[in-house]
């Protein structure tokens, strides 16, 4: 709130203040941003215009990523979808010294022993990227199409537990959304409660 | 677990090394979070009368587990009750929550101590003056800046020391929390805008602040402000629908909150406007 009133305070930004406040609305334009990933590379999402992008919020100490992560279900999506030229990043919302924070080595790390295959994972240590689209749980995925538009915002499937035996049998929503967005269809539930553990933004 | 292969295995390790780095204390599964046991409210059953039964949780300071909606992160626990042949459990009765959090993530839920009590029901042809042979099997999830998901099997024995008034106070003090029904004598209704719920309360005496909170998910802003307003006959709240929300709802249903045991159940019907 007080960065959003900072925001309104000078006038050339008050159109930000605004598109931060209804930013990641489905059917609407996803909210540009900037991000740097662990390699230090940086990533603007304009630059994916004509691709598919999936935004998959994590903190690999919250036992609902872990759920995904244990099971290898998230790994199997990230492969599946990068392979049918989907841009798929990760992003870290964990503020330092809250539980999920990681440097850019530790998470690369991290990646290879868990054989994780995201694009990229972007760290987002202030929670800027977090806090505009509002990512509330790990895991939260988000999904944008080559337009732009944002097409699918939301939980990973429709069982909202820690269990691993669970993965099995759960209606996956992000499949489901990117089936159906690839293959020029609406998606038929663009909108669904994400759970997961709250994201551990900054105090 | 048993099914994890020996990478998952080191990558469970490693996960829960960093989750926990700088936590000396840590290692400790959820178990150690919070205590849970199964109680009653009576030392024997009457006949005819439904035997009052919950699970109690007592949890470390900081922690905290979820009401039944548990808001923007996290789930309640669930209660799987083992009963002997012949009595059947009813619904269980969640206390008034609190909010919790701040920021961008809002849930709801309790901290300290709760009881979840539900109501057993022997088969009337049951002449039951002890107590019946009881368990359940809980699962929960219990986080602080951290979450650790926990299961507990738990049967009725009876109270140490045999001091049931302990146990037939906890009955009462959590009874005294349990959300009523709204009085006969208030009118709740809620107008939808695009962007909100304005419900409206008329209700005397006048109170001086209220706060909603939705039974179900998904349909108001749990982090957004809820602004109080009084009215000629009580009041307003204007509530930020979610942006969860995709389809218009008839009803608002939820508890509104005056104070410390003071939670009314309500049902609002829904105007657009």
């Amino acid at each position: 709130m007080r960065k959003r009133l900072a925001a309104i305070t000078v006038l050339g930004f008050t159109l930000v203040a605004f598109s931060i406040a209804w930013a990641a609305r489905v059917g609407e334009s996803a909210p540009e941003f900037t991000a740097t990933d662990t390699n230090g590379q940086i990533h603007k999402l304009s630059e994916y215009q004509g691709k598919f992008v999936v935004l998959e919020w994590t903190n690999r100490g919250c036992p609902y990523t872990q759920k995904h992560y244990n099971s290898g279900n998230m790994q199997r999506l990230q492969r599946d979808w990068t392979s049918r030229g989907v841009v798929w990043l990760t992003v870290v919302s964990s503020a330092p010294g809250k539980q999920g924070y990681v440097t850019a080595s530790e998470e690369n790390a991290y990646l290879k022993q868990a054989n994780a295959a995201p694009t990229a994972v972007l760290l987002d240590p202030a929670g800027t990227l977090g806090h505009l689209y509002d990512a509330k749980t790990t895991p939260h995925i988000f999904i944008i199409d080559p337009k732009g538009a944002l097409i699918y915002n939301g939980a990973i499937d429709d069982r909202p537990t820690t269990d691993v035996s669970d993965v099995n049998g759960a209606k996956n929503y992000v499949s489901i959304a990117l089936e159906e967005a690839t293959s020029g269809k609406p998606v038929s539930n663009p909108t669904t409660r994400p759970y997961g553990c709250s994201v551990k933004y900054a105090d | 677990m048993v099914l994890l292969r020996r990478r998952g295995i080191v990558r469970l390790t490693a996960c829960a090394m960093l989750a926990f780095a700088g936590r000396s204390n840590a290692q400790s599964p959820g178990e150690s979070r919070l205590k849970v046991e199964l109680i009653s409210d009576q030392a024997k059953s009457s006949p005819g009368q439904p035997l009052w039964v919950g699970v109690l949780f007592r949890l470390e300071q900081g922690w905290h587990i979820y009401w039944q909606n548990p808001g923007d992160s996290g789930e309640p626990p669930k209660v799987q009750w083992d009963l002997p042949t012949g009595f059947v459990a009813g619904s269980i009765r969640w206390p008034q929550p609190i909010r919790l959090g701040s920021g961008s993530v809002v849930d709801y839920g309790y901290e300290g101590q709760v009881l979840l009590m539900a109501p057993i029901r022997g088969s009337s042809s049951r002449n039951a003056t002890s107590l019946p042979s009881l368990s359940a099997d809980v699962k929960y999830i219990v986080c602080r800046d951290m979450c650790i998901p926990g299961k507990a099997h738990i049967t009725l024995s009876g109270p140490a020391g045999g001091d049931w008034a302990a146990w037939h106070a906890l009955f009462e003090q959590t009874r005294a929390q349990l959300p009523r029904p709204a009085p006969a004598s208030w009118k709740v209704t809620a107008v939808s805008d695009k962007q909100h719920f304005i419900l409206s309360v008329e209700a005397r005496p006048q109170a001086p602040g209220a706060s909603f909170f939705p039974l179900e998910p998904s349909q108001i802003d749990n982090s957004g402000p809820q602004d109080f307003a009084p009215t000629q006959n009580g009041f307003r709240l204007t509530l930020k629908k979610s942006d969860q929300l995709t389809k218009p709802i008839s009803t608002l249903r939820g508890l509104i909150v005056l104070g410390p045991g003071r939670a009314f159940e309500v049902a609002a019907p829904i105007t657009s406007r």
